[in-house]
């Protein structure tokens, strides 16, 4: 019982943390960064409450699967935004010039 | 390693209790997966019919059917049907229910209740679907793609999109107890290696079950939100991403066409050994590309994509990914004709089937390749060059193994041998029949012929007539095993354990099993495909 | 083989402990596929923000941080509280085993409750994605999304805690049967697996709703 309680102060500081992180002023690309407190306590809970390298090895590798799959969705689905080139729309009258005329030869 | 049975408890599992209710509350897998299969079957006709219909509709260039609106209802409901509720739970759920205990020598599945309840869920889904879809339907195509879904279409897409959200907690329930029972029950001496083809199939099958089918949850919940409160993350009028709906929808639907195909793969590497008299050629090699498929198709589905607007560094990657995920199904194919070679080979229904996937899905396979090409595809896509590529795949390929795997273990199942020259005569009409109705599909996309089009330039007029025919030709061979099986159960030569003397462990047991499967669980001490002598014939049946 | 077996192992199992494990491992696939339903909402909010991080923004400096931080003591207790119940039936303690569910359950409710009233803030301030809005101007489209990624978000995450106070209450009910014992208590565990998830869940929302956007 003694181990649950070191845990849930663990969670609590690390939540403390992740409340401090509203109050910090990070620039917008960096803010992302504020969810390792949250990770941390996840990892937490997962190791500590939810035991997972109990029970043999089938819990940790469907815990890892869930994770490496998360990051392969996120991350090859966020290859899109953020390579693609957005062209504005046009908002009346031609300021973006259009492809070449094609003159039609058949 | 499970309890012995004791030997008061020897009825066949269609004995072993006659009410309804019996039927109705069982938790026996066999049982399920006879429920299931009355399901299907009935949802398989279903899609054929709106199949029918647009193929009678594309008979002529201005469309034979009132409206063009009533068209896209049309292959929406084919669409939705085919894919939901017959090939994605198809081969799992019937043939994977009944076999994958008894393969690996246990007396069930690992969670009984929750397969029982996966029907229930599954039947729920269908009937919200069907009822949405002959209630008028929607027109937006399987696929669902907002802004259309969401804000401009009319019709029941809310209905039936809670229809397969539904169905979709059936199929995770699936996979959840095929992977929990694969890595628990196995018998004793059934090490990963010593495991059938199929067995690996099915287990590669319920990973993307499991992976895939929560994002397509997801999915279906935000568009379901766009579509009630006019206003959502796919909007672009409120600066959403119409493209997030296509990465969300297809990250689901590219691994759900493996989860398609994959068991098909599994059927027909049990299938070829046994009708070549000759072990499965390269047994690991066939065993980790199946792993390979179920992983490296996670990694494409922006192929789907390439023309919607999606940036062309991604669609390089997808692209090349594309490209690798085609290996290891070409790997396969190499591996299923090596065991052919220098076997001696009985053209039994089933293998009749199985050698028409193993055809009709390469061909498949390889236009894929010409619609990963980025440059290509630009032209082929939307085309019924892609309609071609996934039917070959679906029905040229899946569906054949699907009546591969009914056929093969038919005897076991119901305890009776099916007639085997109409069978033989069926499976040949089958490839006559979808060879005259897709390879024309081909040829009219590389000419350009839309998809989803009611009515089409009259130059393409002949190759449609074409395509139609072939239809009528493939529904009669489509029919006739509703006939000649359900003859069977009735008149049928009683089958032996054994009729096709085929390894595994499934054929250990009586024809039809005992409620528990075993009375003893075997062990296992040799390989999957344990073929001695190519030259020993089959017990003439 | 002894015909002998507990009377709650089924007969496709070896023995009790081959049926335990594979409870569990049943229920860790599962939140596996959890863990990709909640991901899929994670990638709209990248995409969301992504296209948008000005409204984005500005949308989620709204959201009432006070209500959100004391949800998130109030589930990581609620995780300890069910973890000393867990242990407590490991001893044997069946009785200490029904407060800690009953607790469990009530932080739940508790929680539930404070997010009705943030509901009702936040609809009382117009910030429901649909219809007039408190935001205006260029920052009023990626306010929007981020209120509709926050109300189906946490509706979802409510389903999913609804759900697990009645999974809670009906271990309760199980233990009051005298159903469970220092060797046998398989349901306590899955539940307990499921129960901490949805904290997991809770976790990882909280800085995309209350954190992420607030300062710029």
């Amino acid at each position: 019982m003694r181990h649950l309680l070191w845990m849930w102060l663990a969670l609590v500081a690390l939540g403390a943390c992740a409340f401090g992180g509203a109050f910090l002023p990070l620039p917008a690309g960096l803010r992302p960064l504020l969810m390792l407190p949250s990770l941390v306590m996840v990892a937490i809970l997962a190791l500590g409450f939810m035991e997972v390298r109990r029970g043999g090895a089938l819990p940790g590798a469907f815990a890892l699967a869930a994770i490496f799959w998360l990051f392969v969705l996120l991350g090859l689905g966020s290859a899109d935004p953020l390579t693609r080139r957005v062209y504005p729309a046009d908002q009346g009258g031609a300021s973006v010039p259009g492809p070449p005329e094609i003159s039609p030869q058949r | 390693m499970s309890q012995t049975v004791t030997a008061t408890r020897v009825l066949s599992y269609l004995e072993d209790g006659k009410t309804l209710r019996s039927w109705l509350l069982t938790t026996d897998h066999k049982r399920i997966a006879i429920l299931y299969a009355l399901s299907i079957t009935v949802f398989f006709f279903i899609g054929g019919t709106a199949a029918a219909l647009i193929r009678y509709n594309l008979v002529t260039p201005q469309g034979a059917l009132p409206s063009a609106e009533t068209y896209n209802r049309l292959f929406t409901m084919h669409g939705v049907i085919m894919v939901w509720f017959f090939l994605v739970p198809a081969a799992p759920v019937t043939i994977g229910n009944f076999i994958i205990p008894l393969m690996i020598g246990a007396r069930d599945l690992a969670f009984p209740k929750i397969n029982l309840m996966s029907w229930y869920l599954f039947m729920a889904g269908g009937a919200c679907a069907l009822y949405a879809l002959f209630a008028g339907g929607v027109d937006t195509g399987w696929t669902f793609y907002a802004p259309l879904s969401s804000n401009y279409a009319q019709g029941h897409v809310v209905a039936v999109v809670a229809g397969i959200f539904i169905s979709g907690f059936s199929t995770i329930a699936t996979g959840l107890n095929f992977v929990v029972t694969i890595h628990r029950l196995r018998a004793p001496g059934l090490t990963w290696y010593r495991l059938p083809v199929f067995i690996w199939s099915f287990y590669a099958t319920s990973v993307i079950f499991l992976l895939a089918t929560p994002v397509l949850a997801i999915t279906l919940i935000l568009l379901s939100f766009e579509r009630i409160f006019h206003v959502g993350v796919f909007d672009p009028r409120i600066g959403g991403d119409p493209l997030l709906f296509q990465h969300m929808f297809w990250f689901y639907s590219h691994p759900a066409v493996y989860i398609m195909v994959l068991p098909g793969m599994g059927i027909v590497s049990q299938i070829i050994p046994c009708f070549s008299r000759k072990e499965l050629f390269g047994y690991k090699f066939v065993v980790w590309c199946s792993v390979a498929i179920a992983v490296i198709g996670f990694f494409v589905w922006g192929h789907h994509m390439f023309v919607s607007g999606q940036s062309p560094y991604a669609s390089i990657v997808f692209s090349l990914l594309s490209y690798f995920v085609a290996v290891p199904s070409a790997i396969k194919v190499f591996n299923w004709l090596g065991t052919m070679h220098k076997g001696r080979i009985h053209f039994n229904a089933p293998m009749i089937y199985a050698l028409g996937f193993v055809g009709l899905f390469t061909s498949g396979g390889l236009t894929g390749l010409f619609l990963a090409a980025l440059a290509a595809d630009v032209h082929l896509h939307d085309t019924y060059f892609v309609i071609a590529h996934f039917h070959f795949i679906m029905v040229g390929g899946m569906v054949s193994a699907y009546f591969a795997a009914l056929h093969f273990w038919w005897p076991k199942i119901t305890g009776r041998m099916y007639p085997e020259t109409i069978a033989r005569g069926a499976a040949l009409l089958m490839f006559l029949g979808f060879n005259f109705t897709f390879l024309p599909q081909y040829i009219l996309g590389y000419l350009g012929m839309p998809r989803r089009y009611h009515s089409y330039p009259p130059e393409f007029q002949v190759l449609n007539v074409l395509s139609s025919a072939g239809a009528s030709i493939l529904a009669v061979a489509y029919v006739l095993p509703l006939f000649y099986l359900g003859w069977s159960l009735f008149r049928g030569e009683r089958a032996p354990r054994n009729p096709w003397r085929a390894t595994g462990l499934e054929w250990t047991t009586d024809s039809p099993p005992i409620t528990r499967n075993f009375l003893v669980v075997p062990t296992v001490t040799s390989g999957p495909y344990d073929y001695a002598d190519p030259h020993t014939k089959l017990a003439d049946v | 083989m002894s015909e002998n077996v507990a009377p709650h192992t089924h007969f496709q199992y070896e023995d009790a402990r081959h049926q335990a494990d594979s409870a569990i491992a049943g229920m860790w696939l599962f939140l596996a596929t959890e863990v990709l339903f909640f991901g899929g909402l994670i990638l709209a909010w990248i995409f969301c923000r992504h296209w948008n991080p000005e409204g984005f923004a500005a949308g989620a400096k709204e959201s009432v941080l006070w209500i959100g931080t004391v949800n998130l003591a109030l589930l990581i207790t609620s995780s300890f509280v069910y973890g000393l119940g867990q242990a407590a039936i490991e001893a044997g303690r069946v009785r200490m085993l029904i407060w800690c569910c009953l607790l469990t359950a009530g932080i739940g409710v508790v929680f539930l409750g404070l997010k009705l009233l943030e509901w009702h803030v936040d609809l009382d301030e117009n910030l429901w994605p649909a219809g007039p809005f408190k935001l205006h101007g260029a920052e009023a489209d990626g306010g929007r999304l981020f209120w509709i990624f926050y109300f189906v978000a946490t509706g979802l995450h409510a389903v999913h805690m609804l759900v697990g106070i009645v999974a809670v209450c009906w271990i309760a009910l199980r233990a009051r049967r005298a159903e469970f014992t220092a060797d046998w208590h398989t349901p306590v565990t899955v539940v307990g697996l499921y129960w901490s998830f949805v904290d997991m869940v809770w976790i990882v929302l909280y800085p995309l709703i209350y954190v992420v956007g607030r300062l710029s």
